[in-house]
């Protein structure tokens, strides 16, 4: 299992939506690392169904695309740059293939 | 530094890592107007990942080397002369004799910046080491693994496993045991001997170093304590798992040895961030032993194309101490050449810089020769292994490919090995040591993959909102 460790002190927790679950997350905090807590760090299933995730959290592998649902338009962008806001609603692609 | 919405600047500086951070305090103390853009929220660079401001960290990096790095951040982060563009990735570098253009990409679409001198300060990123199974959630680069320590809060799934040649895994190891991770093992693929023999080549440099390497060795120290075992000579053989990882697999085919464990950080070394120097047609060197390409320079770190200089891993990795003294000599460089100072001044003031760049340079050539990937490499290179995780391309399809032609171009047009999102960042490497196995030919007188626009991916309605330039 993964974990949050005490070395930082987090604000009062957020909410966001990831694939239609509402789970806590802190202002600021990255999807990716949302993933690696809620879904052992997988982004997405790739053609042949076999699960894939993040890589190199830091923006250069491309393995992290997510869906960023908003303003009625979905946008695929790298969850290790992306930053937890309250209400924001992701799909990754790991329930489905997607790639 | 300020948040700014100019788009016409003396410099810009493409990262706001050591090297980045050293270069725009040089030209903020001369009154260069320079803006810093950075993919990250915050600056810091890899080394000093920084956590988010809402989040109030303690004891974040407080290892003592990294206290000259932190108090360089901190007195960037307080220099109001310096414009902070972040949260922008940039996707493309135009050289041009009236100046340069970079063009970024960030939330609200695409940006054109234009600036008389650039410098690329973009550093290098954890080598994508191809283990069969390391495409299963959980199996990532060991820096990977550090970065969501320090500016996340989170260890990854336990227990975990280091595998790799880098001895930096032990340092990571030992902090995310000092963190409260559990970590099963730390292996190291060469045998204590071969890494001893490195040492004893490099006897001077290791003794002058003693520090550096006190910080290897309390890192043991700590690791010993916890209980967690650091082997040598136990190359990985494999990462196992269904849709997640749960083992590593050790040891000869006939007597495999697994640890389980719950997430794996591979680290192998570093490859220099390439794509702005290649597709804006700068030269570049492969970069021996551990692979990628650095871009070449001048003694003022200007590239092969006026005005726009480098620094930093851009250039080769060699650690966070060369990467700021080369942002300052660079700094200083792009100040004389902007007539801020004269050469005379500017010769004066990188002399120690110069100096203490060139004395670490010896240990960044010891801890080259220690971390030496190749045979690690080799052993991939023989297998079926995925190499190319974005097309899915195995080392046995691009072998099979390697019989009728040997240009790394040809063969990704043919087996699409590099054609993927990543742009070859993740799979060339591997792709161009095999091709040049093939040919028989000296790594150093290979040619990559083509450098394409746009460097980081984007979205096409990005695009299409702003036509390609
Ligand atoms: C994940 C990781 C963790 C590391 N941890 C350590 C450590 O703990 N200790 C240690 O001694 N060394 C560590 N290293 C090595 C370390 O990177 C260097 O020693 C040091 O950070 C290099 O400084 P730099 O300024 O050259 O580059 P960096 O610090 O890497 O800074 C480069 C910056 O440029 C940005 N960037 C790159 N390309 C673009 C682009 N196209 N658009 C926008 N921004 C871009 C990046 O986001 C980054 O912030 C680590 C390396 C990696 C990859
Ligand atoms: S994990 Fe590599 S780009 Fe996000």
């Amino acid at each position: 299992m993964s974990k949050r460790i005490g070395f930082v002190e987090p604000p009062a927790p957020i909410h966001i939506e990831l694939d239609g679950e509402v789970v806590e997350a802190y202002e600021g905090e990255s999807v990716a690392a949302l993933l690696v807590l809620h879904r052992d760090g997988m982004s997405r299933r790739d053609r042949d169904g076999d699960a894939r995730g993040l890589w190199c959290n830091m923006g250069t592998c491309s393995e992290c695309f997510v869906r960023l649902l908003e303003h009625g338009r979905s946008r695929r962008v790298r969850a290790c740059l992306l930053e937890a806001t309250d209400g924001m609603r992701i799909a990754t692609g790991s329930h489905t293939q997607d790639d | 530094m300020t948040d700014n919405a100019e788009t016409s600047y003396d410099v810009l500086i493409v990262g706001g890592g050591p090297a980045g951070q050293a270069a725009a305090l040089e030209l903020a103390a001369v009154g260069a107007r320079c803006a810093v853009i950075d993919e990250q929220a915050r600056p810091g660079g890899q080394i000093l990942r920084q956590p988010p401001v809402s989040f109030a960290a303690q004891n974040w990096v407080d290892e003592n080397s990294y206290r000259p790095l932190r108090q360089q951040l901190r007195v960037f982060e307080n220099q109001a002369a310096i414009a902070w563009l972040g949260r922008r990735s940039v996707i493309g570098l135009q050289p041009g004799p009236q100046g340069h253009s970079l063009t970024t990409s960030g939330a609200d679409g695409l940006q054109e910046l234009s600036a008389a001198h650039v410098l690329i300060a973009a550093g290098c990123y954890d080598m994508p080491y191809p283990a069969p199974g390391w495409t299963l959630p959980g199996a990532m680069g060991a820096g990977a693994m550090q970065t969501l320590l320090k500016a996340q809060g989170i260890v990854t799934g336990e227990p975990i496993v280091f595998a790799g040649t880098h001895p930096l895994m032990l340092l990571i190891a030992a902090q995310i045991s000092r963190a409260g991770g559990k970590v099963a093992e730390v292996a190291f693929d060469r045998s204590l001997a071969t890494i001893g023999k490195s040492m004893i080549r490099h006897c001077a440099t290791a003794l002058r170093n003693g520090s550096l390497l006190g910080e290897a060795g309390k890192a043991m120290m700590d690791l010993r304590r916890a209980g967690v075992p650091v082997r040598f000579g136990r190359p990985l053989q494999e990462i196992t798992g269904a849709d997640r990882v749960t083992g590593a697999v050790f040891g000869e085919a006939d007597h495999p040895e697994t640890t389980p464990c719950g997430s794996i950080g591979l680290c192998y070394g570093f490859l220099p961030q390439s794509d702005l120097p290649r597709q804006a047609g700068l030269s570049v060197r492969w970069s021996s032993p551990s692979g990628g390409w650095a871009t070449c320079h001048d003694q003022w770190m200007q590239s092969s194309v006026e005005g726009v200089w480098v620094a930093g891993e851009t250039t080769g990795v060699a650690g966070a101490p060369i990467a700021r003294d080369e942002g300052r000599i660079a700094g200083l460089g792009i100040a004389a050449a902007l007539g801020l100072i004269t050469n005379r001044d500017a010769t004066r003031r990188a002399a120690p810089f110069r100096q203490s760049r060139k004395a670490a340079m010896r240990f960044a050539a010891m801890l080259d020769d220690i971390a030496a990937p190749k045979q690690a490499l080799d052993r991939v290179a023989a297998s079926n292994t995925t190499i190319c995780r974005c097309e899915k391309v195995s080392a046995s399809a691009v072998r099979e490919t390697l019989g009728s032609t040997t240009d790394v171009n040809a063969v990704k047009r043919i087996t699409r090995c590099g054609m993927g999102l990543c742009q070859g960042r993740n799979c060339e490497h591997m792709l161009i040591r095999m091709s040049a196995a093939a040919e028989g030919r000296g790594l150093e007188t290979m040619k990559g993959f083509t450098g394409r626009f746009p460097a980081r991916p984007v979205s096409i309605a990005d695009l299409l909102e702003k036509p390609l330039p």
